[in-house]
């Protein structure tokens, strides 16, 4: 499904990720764990074709096409979802037509014939209860005044809408209440159909313990430094990053 | 003094009709003013050369109509290159509306006595109009009476046509109206277009003034409205600018309690200008009124708004709010906005502001990794800038006729 090999990704002539491989099959639910600033968005955010995340070196591939060669719709319309870590507002457009024009894109990318209106409306509507969302926020602005939690669950929303093939959630469960990280847990579980592939990025063991992941890597200073089961989030849980014999938090100053 | 204007005031010195008397006095302005140049004031930003540059010709009418907006039901009065068009205008008006043309002679004492008395005569191409306007119509809606069917006064112009149309309007007391005054045509033509609008007290007026003549056109025009005591206009402009477009806004608060709202959208592409100079005079206390000017630029365009509020010294309590947002599509673009205030009452509340922004590369990031192409994902966003303007509107046929055209507008735009 996804399969990265020895890139390298430049921020404002700023090397982040640094020789990173990663490789996930269909179905399959891998977690990225690691320390603030390590990073995990810029990962997220190459791949998505973000604008100043330059792709120096190494690949990038969705079920074999190419990446890093499309252009930021194209990726998305080849089925990779980012679930950002803090979605942005735009008022004036209001979700339902949002979501509309780009359930529209997708599945003409797909060959599918358009929605009709009610069709979409009850899709919407559906998505929209199953994220515990008032209906009322498929007619407000994109994001516009949401808290922090609803656009997390908006997010969701959307991923549920577009039926992607490979979900990106870059800390879906962060500032979420106790209700809220199991709704966000249910939503992502739903979306889990054997085929569809999750990477999901986040701090804490306990969405782990909703989503059960394949395997869990830690990405430190550009890299994955370590990979192993599900025990792996419940040892960095329990002591942190540091025991990690390749991982130095000084280790990226003392080399430049 | 400019050849165009020599001409222009030989030409006016024939006409012969019963509004000369008041044509007499503007022709009189008009010999003693300057051509507007880039020194003029109020012309600083809107050079009006290539009007004496191009040629046009007076020409017997034979364009298209202007489009049809689905769902209106108006009642029509149709203009095709300034001349009135009897057959596809509407012929039988409900009880307490009168609409006779200006062509057809004088119709009432208050018409010749109302020709240019709202419109102030600073404006130079509204004293052009006054000496050269002989058609347009003349409204008159009777007191008490309400007119539910919206009055469409429907404008299309021609390559080559030079056209000068005038608009009358009397709204009786508790009088109630809505008029659309439309424009439209993208080839070079020149034509003015001005309106004057009389609110007895208590009359409440809905207007929408669809500027959207495009390209080529050059258009100058204005609406000048009169309202006496516990009047209320809501007033609605889309400007689509042009090689040339100018509109003239007063607004005249005459009496108390009266009310005003304008809101205005207008939208640049390639080289086209669009100039509006808005006038808002509270004379008496306790009126209130609102502007909200959205203005989208692209490419190599030019905005320009001028807004000024006078409140005079006795009128006390007044609320005034202006609002300019703009947004900037392209660096070749340029905005020019300037707020003019000048408050001589001190119990007043008056807001102000102006914004220029870029369209965020943000949101745009975010709509396009949801599978929007630049495009549509520039529309969504150039759209939500004004929508809100559209949703206000209280004449849903004009909004769901307008909201495609602008869409569209904007996808022909480009982000750079
Ligand atoms: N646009 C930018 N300009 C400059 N530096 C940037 C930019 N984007 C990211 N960085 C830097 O790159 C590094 C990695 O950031 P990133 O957001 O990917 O971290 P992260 O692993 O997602 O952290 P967190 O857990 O806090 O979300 C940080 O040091 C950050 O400051
Ligand atoms: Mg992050």
């Amino acid at each position: 499904m996804l399969k990265i090999t020895d890139l390298q990704v430049k921020v404002a002539d700023k090397d982040i990720i640094n020789g990173l491989n990663l490789h996930i099959k269909p179905g399959e639910v891998h977690a990225i764990m690691g320390p603030n600033g390590a990073g995990k968005s810029t990962l997220s955010y190459a791949l998505t074709g973000r604008d100043g995340y330059q792709v120096t070196r190494g690949s990038a591939s969705l079920d074999d096409q190419d990446l890093l060669d499309m252009e930021i719709d194209q990726r998305a319309t080849a089925g990779l979802f980012l679930a950002f870590q803090y979605p942005v507002e735009i008022p004036g457009v209001s979700n339902m037509e949002f979501l509309k024009v780009a359930v529209d894109a997708q599945r003409l990318a797909r060959g599918a014939t358009k929605y009709s209106a009610s069709e979409f409306l009850k899709l919407a509507k559906a998505a929209c209860k199953q994220v515990n969302l008032p209906l009322s926020f498929l007619k407000r602005g994109v994001n516009e005044g949401f808290s922090g939690g609803e656009k997390k669950r908006n997010e969701i929303m959307q991923m549920i809408m577009l039926e992607p093939k490979l979900c990106i959630l870059d800390e879906s469960d962060s500032g979420l209440d106790i209700d809220a990280l199991k709704i966000v847990a249910d939503g992502i579980n739903s979306q889990r159909d054997g085929k569809r592939s999750f990477l999901v990025i986040t701090h804490y063991q306990r969405l782990l313990d909703y989503i059960k992941p394949d395997y869990v890597h830690v990405l430190a200073d550009g890299k994955i430094v370590k990979s192993g089961g599900p025990e792996l989030a419940l040892e960095l849980e329990a002591q942190g990053y540091s025991w990690l014999e390749s991982y130095d938090r000084n280790a990226g100053d003392a080399s430049e | 003094m400019s050849s165009w204007l020599a001409d222009t005031i030989e030409r006016a010195e024939e006409v012969n009709d019963w509004l000369s008397p008041k044509r007499k006095k503007s022709l009189s302005l008009l010999k003693d003013t300057r051509w507007p140049t880039r020194k003029t004031e109020a012309w600083r930003y809107t050079p009006v050369n290539n009007i004496e540059r191009a040629r046009f010709n007076v020409v017997e009418s034979q364009g298209a109509p202007a489009t049809d907006i689905p769902h209106l039901n108006a009642i029509d009065i149709v203009f095709i290159d300034g001349i009135y068009n009897a057959e596809l205008s509407s012929k039988h008006f409900p009880e307490g509306l009168t609409i006779t043309q200006l062509s057809e002679g004088n119709s009432s004492s208050w018409a010749l006595d109302s020709f240019s008395k709202t419109k102030p005569e600073r404006h130079f191409f509204g004293l052009i109009n006054d000496a050269l306007a002989t058609q347009g119509c003349i409204i008159d809606i009777a007191a008490d009476a309400t007119i539910e069917q919206p009055i469409r006064i429907a404008q299309s112009f021609k390559q080559g046509t030079q056209t000068h149309t005038r608009i009358l309007m009397r709204l009786g007391e508790r009088a109630s109206a809505c008029v659309i005054e439309q424009l439209e045509g993208d080839e070079l033509c020149f034509n003015t277009s001005f309106a004057e609008y009389q609110l007895a007290a208590s009359a409440k007026l809905e207007h929408y003034r669809l500027a959207m003549q495009c390209a080529d056109a050059i258009s100058l025009g204005g609406c000048h409205f009169h309202l006496a005591e516990k009047a209320k206009l809501n007033s609605n402009l889309i400007g689509f600018g042009s090689q040339l477009s100018r509109v003239d806004y007063d607004i005249i608060h005459a009496g108390q309690f009266t009310d005003s709202k304008f809101n205005v959208i207008y939208l640049l592409d390639g080289k086209e200008l669009f100039d509006l100079h808005s006038a808002i005079e509270h004379t008496q206390p306790n009126g209130k009124s609102e502007q909200n000017i959205r203005c989208i630029v692209a490419d190599h365009s030019n905005a320009i708004f001028n807004g000024r509020i006078h409140i005079h010294r006795d009128a006390q309590k007044i609320l005034a709010e202006m609002n300019n947002r703009n947004l900037l599509m392209s660096e070749n673009a340029q905005i020019n906005t300037k707020p003019e205030l000048e408050i001589y009452a001190d119990d007043v509340r008056c807001a102000h502001g102006a914004t220029i922004a870029e369209i965020d590369k943000e949101a745009m990031f975010y709509l396009q990794s949801r599978g929007l192409s630049r495009n549509e994902a520039q529309v969504l966003l150039s759209f939500g800038f004004i929508n809100e303007l559209v949703d206000l509107m209280n004449n849903q046929a004009v909004a769901q006729w307008l909201r495609p055209i602008l869409k569209q507008r904007f996808a022909a735009m480009e982000v750079s």
